[in-house]
Formats: structure tokens, C-alpha cells, sequence
């Protein structure tokens, strides 16, 4: 018997695992392909065999129309998929930043365990905790399909918008928000050319003070000066598309510009003609200012990512 | 320009399929039978669509199956139940009605232009 006939039949099975009927199944299908092949083309060859096997069909797609075809996850819980994501990553997101700023692990039985972490390690982690909380959510709402049961779960609403309306005030605004950005840009980056920062305590060109050390201005100015021409980019690329994968592309990128604050210890990055009085002050402000924005930047790309999935269910 | 029946026309012919088979079924059949039987009758039908309704038909108890094994090759016949019978009955009365309002429906159109 022709090998690929068997290789066939054993891809089918593999498909059909689970079912109780699988090599009766199977069984019908090599009587069929053997018999279709003598009828129509005088003999069960290598030849004949491979194109009556073509014309079944892929295993696969044959394996499936004998399934039942029940979801895995039903329709009118897909949308609950994102919802419930973007709710517990919300809380993991706020148990990770209390973890970063308290240098303090959390427990909560069962689900969450949150390490304490440096806020660079944060950044590493919040992707796999958003992973852990899809599949969190994935689990109970697959449980609940297969039960059968008629369970009908609470729907939280936003209190934002999460639709793109495009209105003629709204380009309007990006168009000078586009502008503003790009003027912005451009003054840091003459900035950075000629002081190599953007920060200063005073604003005496002629006899500056920079707020940090050479190489932390550098670090950070560059930093800045990214996260506003992302701004500038995204609001251009805005301007001809409502796509929230621009928003998502932004928010992500931001993230990880935010995150690369961290990699210069705030501890030695102060210039030291500052007065002591101001480092003071300045060290905690710096910080919960740049988590702060993380908040922010975080809440956006959750609400592109809702965006997305959204616009994926409804295609 | 041809219309895209594409899905719709899947649709139909998935309610269509199992009266016809049903109907067929009156004398035990396999198969590669049903489907060189149905081709001989102007009408398609895939095989790796026949054999899973065949099987659904089967689980519900609509149609009863014996593996003849008299032969080299082992063949599956299948022939419709009482109960079989009964469905096919009512799936004919749903068919009737709609080809009868589709009638109207279109009579009464043809009628106003």
C-alpha cells in the first residue's frame, strides 16, 4: 500500500485523537481512497493514489469536519477575553509598581505572586504577567463553555471611550499637537548638539548649569528626545490611518524608553554643583514622576490592545 | 458577473444533503456508492462531507451502518431507520413550505414590476 496513503491516515489520526470512533473512521477512508482510485483510474497506485488523496483534502480540514465543532472559548465570551485581561493586568500593573516602589513582594493566594524588583526588571516582567493573566482568563472562560452551564458574567464598563470617532476638531488637533511636538523636538535636539542635555537649572546659556552628571544628560536627554518624536510620528502616521496599532506601536515603545530611565542609577546621575537641599527634593519627585507616566503610558496601550481585539472580533 | 453563492451556498446544501441522503438511504448504500449515485443525479458531493454527516446521522440513530467484510475490501453499508424515516418526513414538510413561500414571494414580485 502506497506509503503516503499511510502517512495520510496516520496524520488523520493524529487529528481525530480523542475520538472513540477514530480507526472506524480511518478505516472508511482507506476503503474509499483505495476503492476511488481503482474505479476511476484502473489500479491503486503510488500515482493514483497520491491524487485521489489530494482530492480529500488537507487531514487537517477532513479531521475537522468530524469534530463538533464546540468553541473552545463561546462567541459571547470573546469579548469578556479582553475585557477581563485588561482589568486583572491593570491590577497586576498596580501590584508590580507597588512591588518597585515599596522594594516589597506580594502574595495573593492563588493567583498573584509579585516579586520585589528593580523597576528594570519590571519591564520584563509586566509582559509575562499580562501572558499569565490572558491565560488566567483564557482558562476560566474555556471552563465555563465547556460546563454548558448558562452563566451570564458581569460586563464592566470603561468609563472611556474606546472607540475612534474621527472628527474634523480632532485632525485639527493633531495637526497642531503634530506641530507642537515636532517644534519641541527640534528645539532638544539644538539643545542636545550644543550642551549635549537638555537639562538645566538655570536658563543662562552664556554660564549654564546642567541638573545631571554628562553621561546621565546624555542618557537622559536622548531619551526624551525620542519619546517626543515618537509623539511627533505617531501623530503624523494618525493623521491618514485610525489604526490603534499606531497607538499600540507608540505606547509599547514609549514603555520601553521609560524603562531605559532606569538603567542609569538616579543615585549618581545628579550634577554635583546642585545644592543638597534641591537633590532632595528631586530624587523621589524624578522617580514618581517617571512611574506616574509609566501609569499613563501603561493605561494607553492596555486601551489599544482592548482596541485591537475588539476590532478583531468584530471582523 | 455570477453570484458569489460561496457560503450561502454551503448553507443550503448542508439541509439539502441530508434529505437527499435520507432519501437515498431507502436501499443500503456505501459511501464511494452514494457519491458516484449522487453524481449520476447532477448533483456534487465531497466525500469528506458525506462520510461525517453519514456518521452524524448515524450517532443520532437516523441511519444504521454493517461493515460487509464478504470482500477483499471491508465496506461500509448504511440504510435509513424508522426513525430516519420520520425526520426525513418532517424535513420535507420545512422544504415544501419554503419553496411554496418562495414561490409566493416571487410571484407577488414578478407581479409589481
Amino acid at each position: 500500500m502506497s506509503n503516503k496513503l499511510e502517512a495520510y491516515l496516520e496524520e488523520l489520526s493524529h487529528f481525530l485523537s480523542g475520538r472513540e470512533e477514530r480507526e472506524e473512521i480511518l478505516s472508511e477512508i482507506r476503503s474509499h481512497i483505495l476503492e476511488k482510485a481503482e474505479q476511476e483510474f484502473g489500479a491503486a497506485s503510488d500515482e493514483s493514489l497520491d491524487r485521489v488523496i489530494a482530492s480529500y483534502g488537507p487531514a487537517r480540514r477532513v479531521a475537522e469536519k468530524y469534530l463538533d465543532g464546540r468553541p473552545v472559548i463561546a462567541p459571547a465570551f470573546k469579548r469578556h477575553l479582553f475585557r477581563y485581561t485588561a482589568l486583572l493586568f491593570a491590577f497586576h500593573f498596580v501590584l508590580t509598581l507597588a512591588a518597585v516602589v515599596f522594594k516589597e513582594s506580594f502574595l495573593m493566594f492563588p493567583v498573584f505572586y509579585i516579586p520585589s524588583m528593580s523597576p528594570f526588571e519590571a519591564l520584563f516582567y509586566l509582559p509575562m504577567a499580562l501572558l499569565f493573566d490572558l491565560g488566567v482568563v483564557t482558562l476560566v472562560l474555556y471552563l465555563i463553555t465547556q460546563s454548558k452551564k448558562e452563566v451570564r458574567l458581569p460586563w464592566p464598563r470603561f468609563s472611556v471611550d474606546l472607540e475612534e470617532v474621527k472628527t474634523a476638531g480632532r485632525t485639527i488637533g493633531r495637526i497642531i499637537g503634530l506641530l507642537a511636538m515636532t517644534a519641541l523636538t527640534g528645539v532638544a535636539v539644538y539643545f542636545y548638539v550644543r550642551y549635549q542635555t537638555i537639562f538645566f537649572v538655570n536658563l543662562n546659556f552664556a554660564e549654564h548649569h546642567p541638573i545631571f552628571t554628562p553621561e546621565a544628560g546624555r542618557w537622559y536627554s536622548l531619551i526624551l528626545i525620542g519619546l517626543w518624536a515618537l509623539s511627533a510620528v505617531s501623530l503624523a502616521v494618525k493623521l491618514v490611518t485610525s489604526s490603534p496599532w499606531v497607538d499600540a506601536f507608540k505606547e509599547g515603545f514609549s514603555l520601553v524608553l521609560l524603562g531605559l530611565i532606569f538603567r542609569q542609577p538616579l543615585d549618581t546621575a545628579l550634577g554635583a554643583q546642585l545644592p543638597a537641599g534641591l537633590v532632595r527634593v528631586l530624587k523621589p519627585s524624578l522617580t514618581i514622576t517617571v512611574l506616574v507616566i509609566c501609569i499613563f503610558v501603561a493605561i494607553d496601550l492596555i486601551k489599544a490592545l482592548v482596541r485591537i481585539g475588539r476590532k478583531q472580533l468584530a471582523k | 458577473m455570477e453570484p458569489e453563492t460561496g457560503h450561502f451556498g454551503t448553507e443550503m446544501n448542508r439541509g439539502f444533503l441530508q434529505i437527499m441522503v435520507l432519501a437515498m438511504l431507502e436501499k443500503d448504500m456505501y459511501g464511494y456508492a452514494m457519491v458516484r449515485a449522487i453524481g449520476e443525479l447532477g448533483y456534487e458531493v465531497d466525500e469528506n462531507t458525506l462520510y461525517p454527516l453519514l456518521r452524524r446521522l448515524e450517532k443520532n440513530g437516523w441511519v444504521k451502518s454493517t461493515w460487509d467484510i464478504r470482500e477483499d475490501r471491508p465496506r461500509k453499508f448504511y440504510g435509513v431507520t424508522e426513525a430516519g424515516r420520520r425526520l426525513r418526513a418532517e424535513l420535507l414538510d420545512i422544504w415544501k413550505k419554503q419553496d411554496q413561500i418562495l414561490r409566493q414571494l416571487l410571484k407577488e414580485k414578478s407581479h409589481v414590476q
